[in-house]
């Protein structure tokens, strides 16, 4: 701290910590975020009741922030350091679950943005890359305009994902979130239809290719033209603009991925009872998320594996089904997809309708007079570090130039493409300037800390039974409601928000080593707290003599520094003593219960965080009581808290004692972290001690 | 002959010697110190001044030692190295030769924690000096009675000429550490020893076997160390509390026996259990004095000055030899 | 290392009550390791004597800082101007930084917010033990590596008083007695004979008794004064 004012040290603390995070492995999770959103940071929140906050870190990187907290693959579940020890945390839900419970403040917050720049960008394509783009660049002060060729926004998101997975007023939080920044929007809006490629090019500074992959592929097999086979995008659409097609009594749904299940499971919603899937693949080979395939199963859709089309068989114009061959291998040594097939092994597959789910490519015939160049299989040629496309101006993004992959990989697209369409204009180099989202990560958990790690299964998600919820296209999850997200929050460990040591200040005195209950600080010159170690419980800052270590996330001192607000006036003419309540976020949560209006309560990750000078703070403040209420030891998140904590208490009272308030005013309470209103009951009887003592008065 | 005490002259006639001790008072007043000087004398060969025993504050040892010569009883000036440094000490040393004093032994000290103690409030506060340990201040006494030199190496021009004693604990922690303790002060100069209380006298007995075999018996007088015992209830507190000193579970037995002999009558329990701790004293006298090396005893009866006169006699110590003046 | 204790918050209060603003200093070396007087201790001091200002009804603005080591000057130099500005110093380093950084603030008085204790090295967290008293003559060589000096209440050099009992000293049974260990050491080392010498009287003079203390290591010194001279 030498060299530092004393004012400047205050001011610049929460700033110093987060530009901490940068410096060091990101949490597994934010690193397998294709948008490196912080979920360490908003589960956290979430842990703490901070749901706005939550929110404002989700938003800060992910335009698409709903649509992902109903859709999302979430790699961060897969990357979840919790794997090894049980199952992986609930993001995907505890998203959801901020974003709802934050819905009114967002809504409070979207506001138009001043167009400082006078440079005008036209987006074709309203899908995630699309709106991402138009987010960044208004906000960077742009005139945007999008061109949708649908009536609707959202692209693939609004016309291709069933509303059973993605509500459409869901997706409409993350598209009025955008338009309300002032983007221009003009739907119904075809290239070659109503406007022409040239109008658009004349029009802007800049123009970005957003289209996607928006056209199905087909099968060159014979009896595939005619009536009775679809494809899977037309097929999408008509689900999504609630147009039924006639569809028999049994649907066949060629292909194995994530669109397949859609279109069968849309396909379950028309009411078809007999749905069947036939893709190349095994069960474990399937290109389709798991989830996805056992909720199919659920919904009593079958699935032959390994069985390739060979012709569509038709009695006279009507489909009769579908004559498939046994498929031998999907990959080759290489893993490479070249599928080789026994012609000695067919049967038939018998289908009223037959619906083709093998993948999507991009319809970009509108470029056909222009300038932009495309590729002699089709695609567009562009350069992926700039993002420009073979004309000075025009950039591309998403899908249609990456291939098919995730809504929030195309958003990151967006991100870069948006960037890199910054640039241009402010007429600086693009290339190595765009944002990367490959990042260091914290390495595995140890084994040794695994093991004192205590086991909680996730909190599970509750779904519609499958024969009610095939009757509508209507969401079929549950929300998380409050006591389980809370819950389901504190299981995070907290990777990458632990504790950090400023070495600086680091004496090398060996305390955080001695305590820490999983090794995690290693000293040598300095201490070195290793994040792959550490569970970010905080008991070492507290017992650091140089306050060299703080927390990357809500670090105490957030509190101490804000304590006279939480405090708040303290009458002196009160009746009722006033109570400060530090209290753990991981069983209690913070809105589960009502504690009495005299009890304030300070949520903090966990009591082993609190110093004893956040004790004196709070009596500094004007409390009249202080209590620190504990976790019962069986359900505490960590190991070894007690005694250090029952320790501090101690200080804190002979401290208080020296200056002649009584010790009692300090006190540790315990509540059965099980029932959450033994936490309410042990702040209203100890507020009840304290009355009986009697109120603090100044001397003066 | 090195100084010529009575002291020296029983102890080298070859007679069993017998020392006791005489505690001055908290108090400017002489009388007290005369009074038991008149009760001891004759019934000892010397008395031991206390130098300030368990730090508290008391008439200093040369004071009181050179009242009891006046009173005709030869005093053992005891000089602890708690309150003085090396100056201070030869200095002492220097004016306590020129009063008349013979005999010196020389002590570590009570840590002056004890001073505070019961009712009194005493110095626990008090810096201590410890320049020089009882080793180093043996030395010192022998460097200036024999070389006539100071410390420091500057002469004296009359060297003060002391008897010089030390004390000793023989049963005392590290208990295979002692011998060779008692062997340093020996080699330091030490001309007698006087012990710590002894009651297990078997233990005593090993330690002396091995005082023997490095033939110090022959190199210093060994005064056993005899604490008379009042009560039970003082022979469980020395057994439990007092450094050095173990009591056998028989002899705390007998006094027990003794005090429930009395019933609940309190002032006969107080004379039985002193009956019975005069019988155990002679008793100790005689099996120390029967222990080959020893070549006398020195008798404390803390605060009990007047029972050292029907002690010496029980133990057939009395009359005590008298020596022509010179 | 050097270990302290805090001072009581009346004492401390006494040295600072008249003053309006009061800089709490920490050093963060030794006396930090000790849970005396680094930023962590500073910054409780500082927030009790906030509430006392505030229970005796007193406009006392009181913050905290640290710096590495108050026994260096380059240490103090990044952040004088801000001490400075303060009416009352109250330092939380050893009795050292308090000297030395007293020297450094004209009218500014410095004072000491904790008692200088000892060198001490711990035993076990929170467990601090004095094992060398600076004598300025060691002699752990003799006497197995325990220092009789400061671990014998009675500083004797030549074996122990008559007042060990089951190897504690007889100031107190928390303490062990230093020639317990040291002929228990000895023996270990097959060295005990050593301990027959009888060590004469001490020069105490390199210790506390000659003076006070100052080493010049002339070589260093020189290259220093050339240097200046250059300069």
């Amino acid at each position: 701290m030498s060299g530092e004012s004393v004012k400047e040290k205050r001011e610049s603390y929460l700033e110093r910590v987060a530009a901490l995070k940068e410096t060091r492995p990101y949490s597994p999770c934010r690193a397998a975020c294709p948008v490196n959103t912080d979920v360490q940071a908003y589960v956290g929140l979430i842990a703490q009741g901070r749901y706005s906050e939550a929110f404002e870190v989700i938003r800060s990187v992910n335009p698409i922030a709903s649509v992902c907290s109903m859709i999302c693959h979430h790699p961060c579940e897969q990357a979840c350091r919790r794997c090894t020890v049980d199952e992986p945390l609930s993001v995907r839900h505890l998203k959801r679950f901020a974003l709802e419970s934050s819905a009114d403040y967002r809504r409070s917050k979207r506001k138009l943005v001043q167009k400082t720049r006078n440079k005008s960008i036209g987006i074709i394509g309203s899908g995630p890359s699309g709106l991402t783009a138009a987010n960044d660049l208004a906000d960077l002060g742009y005139q945007v305009t999008i061109y949708e060729r649908h009536p609707v926004l959202g692209g693939m998101l609004a016309t291709a994902i069933p509303p059973y997975r993605l509500p459409r007023e869901t997706l409409q939080e993350d598209i009025d979130d955008v338009v309300a920044k002032g983007v221009e929007v003009k739907t119904n809006c075809e290239i070659g239809r109503d406007i022409t490629m040239s109008d658009i090019l004349k029009g802007h500074d800049a123009v970005l290719i957003a289209v996607g992959l928006s056209q199905s592929r087909s099968l060159n097999i014979p009896g595939v033209e005619g009536p009775g086979v679809l494809l899977a995008i037309p097929f999408l659409e008509d689900v999504a603009f609630n147009r039924r097609p006639d569809l028999g009594d049994k649907v066949l749904v060629i292909g194995g991925g994530n669109v397949a299940m859609d279109v069968a499971r849309s396909a379950r919603r028309f009411g078809v009872k007999d749905v069947e899937m036939v893709c190349l693949e095994s069960a474990e080979e399937m290109p389709a998320w798991k989830w996805e395939v056992d909720e199919a199963l659920e919904e009593g859709i079958t699935i032959s594996h390994r069985w390739g089309p060979k012709a569509v068989k038709r009695e006279g114009d009507k489909v009769k089904g579908l004559e498939v061959v046994k498929v031998t291998s999907v990959f080759d040594p290489e893993g490479r997809f070249n599928p080789t097939f026994d012609n000695s092994q067919t049967k038939l597959i018998g289908a009223d309708t037959i619906i083709i789910t093998i993948g999507q490519m991009a319809n970009i015939s509108f470029l056909k007079d222009s300038q932009i160049k495309v590729d002699e299989r089709g695609r567009v040629v562009w350069d992926p570090k700039t993002h420009m496309s073979s004309v000075n101006g025009v950039f591309v993004s998403g899908e249609v130039v990456t291939g098919p992959g995730s809504a929030i990989n195309a958003a990151a697209s967006g991100h870069r493409s948006a960037m890199a369409i910054h640039l241009y204009l402010q007429g600086e180099k693009i290339e190595g300037a765009l944002p990367t989202y490959e990042k260091e990560k914290i390495a595995a958990l140890p084994a040794d800390v695994a093991e004192k790690i205590n086991r909680e299964p996730r909190i599970k998600i509750h779904h519609l039974p499958p024969e009610t919820r095939c009757t509508a296209f209507t969401a079929f999850e549950f929300s998380y409601d409050e006591e389980a997200a809370l819950k389901e929050a504190g299981r995070c460990r907290g990777c990458g928000g632990g504790a950090v040591v400023d070495t600086k200040k680091c004496m090398a005195c060996l305390t955080c080593q001695r305590i820490c209950p999983y090794g995690a600080p290693v000293v040598t010159a300095w201490s070195e707290i290793r994040p792959e170690f550490c569970q970010a419980c905080g008991l070492c800052a507290p017992e650091c003599p140089g306050e060299a270590i703080s927390m990357v996330s809500y670090d105490v001192r957030e509190l101490r520094d804000t304590m006279q607000s939480v405090v708040g006036g303290v009458d002196p003419m009160r009746q009722e003593p006033v109570i400060v309540a530090f209290l753990c976020t991981h069983h209690v949560g913070v809105q589960g219960f009502e504690l009495q209006e005299n009890v304030r309560k300070v949520p903090v990750h966990c009591t082993s965080r609190i110093d004893v000078i956040d004790l004196l703070k709070a009596m500094e403040c004007g409390a009249d009581g202080v209590a620190v209420v504990r976790c019962s030891d069986n359900s505490c998140k960590y190991k070894g808290i007690k005694n250090r904590v029952t320790a501090r208490v101690s200080q804190a009272k002979q401290l208080i004692g020296m200056l002649g308030i009584e010790a009692g005013r300090i006190e540790i309470l315990t509540a059965d972290a099980h029932d959450r209103n033994s936490y309410a009951a042990v702040c209203a009887e100890f507020a009840g001690r304290i009355k009986e003592a009697g109120l603090r008065t100044a001397k003066s | 002959m090195k100084c010529g005490s009575n002291l020296e002259k029983v102890i080298l006639s070859g007679q069993p010697a017998v020392t006791a001790e005489l505690g001055p008072p908290m108090s400017a007043d002489p009388h007290e110190v005369i009074k038991k000087a008149q009760i001891l004398k004759g019934f000892c060969d010397a008395a031991n001044i206390t130098d300030c025993q368990t730090a508290v504050v008391r008439i200093s040892s040369i004071a009181a030692a050179v009242l009891a010569l006046r009173e005709g009883l030869e005093p053992v000036m005891q000089m602890t190295c708690r309150d003085r440094n090396r100056i201070a000490m030869q200095a002492d040393l220097l004016g306590a030769a020129a009063l008349g004093l013979k005999n010196c032994l020389c002590l570590a000290g009570d840590h002056q924690k004890f001073s505070a103690a019961g009712r009194l409030k005493g110095h626990p506060g008090a810096k201590n000096v410890y320049d020089v340990d009882t080793c180093q201040l043996v030395g010192i006494l022998k460097k200036m009675r024999d070389e006539g030199l100071q410390e420091g190496g500057d002469k004296l021009e009359v060297a003060p000429k002391y008897f010089i004693g030390a004390s000793w604990t023989p049963m005392g922690d590290p208990l295979d550490f002692r011998p060779m303790n008692l062997m340093k002060k020996v080699n330091s100069g030490a001309d007698f020893i006087q012990t710590q209380g002894i009651y297990d006298i078997e233990l005593f007995r090993s330690q002396m076997e091995k005082i023997r075999n490095m033939g110090l018996h022959e190199r210093t007088a060994i005064l056993g160390g005899i604490i008379v015992p009042k009560s039970a209830m003082m022979l469980k507190y020395m057994d439990s509390s007092v450094a050095g000193v173990s009591v056998p579970k028989a002899l705390i037995d007998r006094m027990a026996k003794a005090k429930a002999a009395a019933g609940e009558d309190k002032k006969k329990a107080k004379e039985l259990q002193e009956q019975e701790g005069l019988k155990i004293t002679v008793e100790l006298i005689h099996q120390v004095l029967e222990t080959p090396g020893v070549k006398g005893v020195h008798i404390q009866a803390i605060e009990w000055e007047t029972a050292i006169e029907g002690i010496v006699k029980a133990a057939g110590l009395y009359p005590r030899p008298t020596f022509p003046v010179e | 290392m050097i270990v302290g204790t805090q001072k009581p918050i009346d004492e401390i209060w006494s040295m600072v009550r008249d003053s309006k603003r009061v800089l709490v200093f920490g050093c963060n070396t030794c006396v930090a390791i000790c849970h005396a007087g680094g930023e962590k201790e500073a910054e409780t001091i500082a927030t009790l004597l906030r509430m006392r200002a505030s229970q005796e009804g007193k406009d006392m603005e009181v913050n905290y800082l640290s710096v590495m080591r108050h026994c260096e000057p380059e240490y103090f130099e990044p952040v004088m101007d801000e001490v400075k500005t303060y009416d009352l110093i109250l330092s939380t380093a050893c009795g050292v930084g308090v000297n030395f950084l007293a020297d450094r603030t004209g009218t500014i008085p410095v004072y000491p917010g904790i008692n200088t204790s000892f060198y001490g090295a711990v035993q076990q967290p929170g467990d601090f033990t004095e094992l060398c008293g600076g004598c300025g003559n060691c002699i752990l060589h003799l006497t197995g590596g325990i220092c009789p000096i400061v671990r014998c209440s009675k500083s004797l050099m030549n074996g122990p008083c008559g007042g060990t009992k089951n190897g504690k000293c007889e100031v107190s049974d928390e303490v062990d007695c230093a020639w317990f260990l040291i002929v228990e050491r000895m023996k270990q080392l097959g060295t005990l004979e050593k301990l027959a010498e009888v060590l004469p009287p001490r020069n105490w003079s390199p210790s506390t008794h000659g003076g006070p203390r100052r080493i010049v290591i002339e070589h260093l010194r020189e290259i220093e004064q050339q240097e200046e001279k250059k300069g």
